[in-house]
């Protein structure tokens, strides 16, 4: 599998596990753009579910974020959770 | 002066059609030792948004609060008070269970956020913008009639005007499961478990849609010769009291025997063949009874084969009493308005 495709399956798995942990009722994979805010005027998330994000992070990942300024860079989209988890995953 | 108390409107969801007051005329009836409650249509009263943070008893709560405040009008709110006895016990679970499959780590913190019992006083008030008080009830099977009291005393003392009190219980597979294996419940003859979730808008002042009067309120922990002497003149003799008997022997004869000596002769009805047992199952029995005040009228389900003779159609008083494994008594005597 190429790169391209690991990470287009990346992101897919990415978004149901979201929509999984957030109970994110009645919204699929597709409805939720990569690029797209995750907080604010995107998907609408708040601060108890960067909270969620962190814990998923580190249970499925094995990333763990400590400073929660990085967090913030980290969950702005998609995307870049994806690119960030591609290149610090440790399972 | 005292104030003159009313609860002006009531909503539940139970065993029965929620929202509605269907169970008078079409009950549903059950078989089964174990009900849930039957859930309105979430998605037509909350985003998906608002709502994926909500464990079924916030929402159930949220929406019963809602519907009782949109029947009686009342928008400000001076106090929130809520008995529940188990508290979020589902949210509870899922925390443990993380706890006890994660090695105490990775901890999901909406199912902490909504574990803790007052989470459902205090999202009611976020909910309706009551900055009042605010008030959480845990004493298992008077947690509800706590709250009740606790609003009573102080509209009563013109502390405040209006209270939304409620009563809130899940009963969760695990949790009715541990119920059975120690004996705690027994419903293989008769009566269920069910869930409970009832809001009411007590005021001073009567509304058009008001349901009943609120003329006394006693809660003791154990009743004894003395006591029960002095309720005739405490209270006025009832047409009817409503009790929490639910097919459990033990259960039924404790309401029989107290009843019996309180007041005899006045016909006996029942809830909880309709709205199962549960902690705060005294939140239903009152907005039955309040509900059967209203519209001046018993229905033939309420009654107890053998305990309902010398019915009278009409009723205008009926006390509701209840007690807990025979301890932590209740009388709440109700009229029509």
């Amino acid at each position: 599998m190429n790169t391209f495709s690991q990470m287009e399956n990346l992101i897919l798995k990415l978004k149901e596990e979201i929509i999984e942990v957030l109970n994110l009722e009645d919204t699929k994979p597709e409805d939720i753009n990569e690029n797209d805010n995750l907080f604010g005027d995107g998907l609408g998330l708040d601060s108890i579910d960067a909270l969620e994000l962190i814990v998923l992070m580190e249970k499925n990942y094995g990333i763990k974020i400590k400073d929660p300024a990085q967090g913030k860079e980290i969950f702005k989209s998609i995307k870049i959770l994806a690119e960030y988890i591609a290149a610090k995953r440790t399972k | 002066m005292k104030n003159k108390i009313y609860i002006l409107s009531a909503a539940h969801i139970s065993a029965q059609t929620p929202l509605r007051e269907d169970w008078m005329k079409n009950p549903i009836l059950y078989n089964e030792e174990y009900v849930r409650a039957i859930e309105p249509n979430y998605k037509e009263h909350f985003s998906a948004l608002e709502a994926r943070r909500y464990g079924q008893l916030l929402k159930r709560a949220l929406l019963v609060s809602r519907k009782a405040m949109e029947t009686s009008g009342i928008t400000n709110l001076d106090a929130i008070i809520t008995g529940t006895g188990l508290g979020c016990i589902e949210n509870t679970e899922f925390f443990l269970k993380d706890l006890t499959f994660n090695g105490e780590e990775l901890l999901k913190p909406t199912h902490f956020i909504n574990s803790t019992h007052n989470t459902i006083s205090s999202l009611v008030a976020i909910d309706t913008k009551c900055n009042g008080y605010n008030s959480t009830y845990t004493h298992k099977g008077i947690s509800f009639e706590c709250a009740l009291q606790d609003a009573f005393m102080q509209l009563n003392n013109r502390k405040i005007n209006t209270a939304l009190i409620s009563g809130h219980d899940e009963m969760t597979p695990d949790y009715f499961a541990i119920l059975k294996k120690t004996g705690y419940l027994d419903f293989s003859e008769q009566g269920f478990a069910g869930e409970t979730a009832v809001a009411m808008i007590l005021g001073t002042e009567k509304t058009a849609n008001t349901l009943c009067k609120i003329e006394k309120v006693e809660t003791l922990y154990t009743i004894d010769f003395e006591y029960i002497n002095s309720v005739t003149e405490k209270f006025a003799k009832p047409d009817y009291i409503f009790t929490g008997i639910n097919g459990q022997s033990e259960n039924d004869n404790r309401y029989f025997d107290v009843c019996e000596k309180i007041f005899p002769k006045v016909p006996l009805l029942q809830y909880k063949n309709l709205f199962g047992e549960s902690y705060t199952a005294p939140a239903l029995g009152i907005y039955a009874a309040a509900n059967c005040l209203q519209k001046g009228n018993i229905p033939v389900h309420f009654l107890i084969q053998g305990k309902s003779a010398n019915c009278k159609s009409e009723p205008t008083k009926i006390l509701f009493y209840n007690n807990f494994e025979g301890k932590n008594h209740s009388l709440i005597l109700l009229s029509i308005c």
